[in-house]
């Protein structure tokens, strides 16, 4: 087996995604990476559409603890948080996000690293974050937080076609 | 779907070469001669991938004709299209809220330094 089919099989129970967004955001740096690391800013934006965050903490150093409990808007709540790994003001933030059931077991454990970049006036974000399902019941919470989306064969195949 | 097929359908699809190879099926069947064709790639190392996207469930193999043509399966794709999607989606709803955010804090930024130098 190659080097890289055992990045995506690491476990008979473990499943790997890499997801790499960019967008550019029209806020100077500072107050992006404000609205990361200030708790009371990353309540108003954090997670999908239409849920919002009752609980929301983050401590923005290295060694320091995330956690945010979202509310979907069926009220169901999505317990989430991490560490911090990185933290370079205002460039660059590394943290683990685990997602937990009810118990607090861990159902999803992910890397995620954020930079940002100076774009003109606005500001480059680029995230990459890489999640492992650790058990069944992730993809179901993960088919909980998404609401009614449904996803296409077509746009499977321009993907793939585009890889 | 269990996750351990889940997995195996990862791995299945973490090489460029078995990804082409999927792509080429999603339009028609083929023969192994002829997804060998578009790669620099001798036959028995292209059936080495087959075999793999077999296991994975992602094709299936024709016993009936005798030159055996490839087929795409694609319900584990979607499954792990899927998951992937869902994890993007998290993330992208996530930047057009911070997006509406950030244009809600830049304007409030902005009324209050007119009114700073209005009073100045």
């Amino acid at each position: 087996m190659a080097a890289s089919d055992a990045k995506a099989s690491k476990g008979s129970n473990a499943t790997e995604a890499e997801v790499v967004i960019t967008r550019v955001f029209d806020a100077p740096r500072e107050l992006v990476f404000k609205a990361w690391t200030d708790p009371k800013y990353l309540a108003k934006w954090f997670g999908p559409k239409g849920f919002t965050n009752p609980v929301c903490e983050a401590d923005a150093r290295v060694g320091g603890a995330w956690h945010i409990v979202m509310r979907g808007p069926d009220g169901a709540e999505y317990p989430c948080g991490g560490v911090y790994r990185e933290v370079v003001v205002p460039e660059r933030l590394v943290f683990t996000n685990i997602a937990t059931d009810k118990e607090g077991s861990p159902i999803l454990d992910g890397l995620t690293t954020v930079i940002f970049e100076e774009h003109g006036g606005k500001t480059k974000l680029t995230l990459q974050t890489r999640a492992t399902a650790v058990v069944d019941y992730a993809v179901a919470h993960l088919k909980g937080m998404e609401a009614g989306w449904t996803q296409s064969l077509e746009r499977l195949a321009e993907e793939l076609a585009g890889s | 779907m269990s996750q351990d097929h889940l997995s195996a359908t990862f791995a299945a699809l973490a090489d460029p070469t078995r990804r082409a190879i999927l792509a080429r099926l999603i339009s028609d069947e083929a023969s192994v001669t002829e997804l060998a064709r578009p790669f620099e790639m001798s036959l028995p190392a292209v059936s080495k991938h087959l075999k793999v996207l077999e296991r994975a469930g992602l094709i299936e193999r024709s016993r009936e004709a005798q030159w055996r043509p490839c087929r795409l399966h694609a319900a584990p794709l979607k499954d792990v299209a899927d998951w992937v999607e869902r994890y993007r989606r998290f993330w992208e709803e996530s930047f057009d809220r911070l997006d509406v955010y950030l244009k809600e804090l830049t304007e409030k930024e902005k009324r209050h330094g007119r009114k700073r130098r209005k009073s100045e």
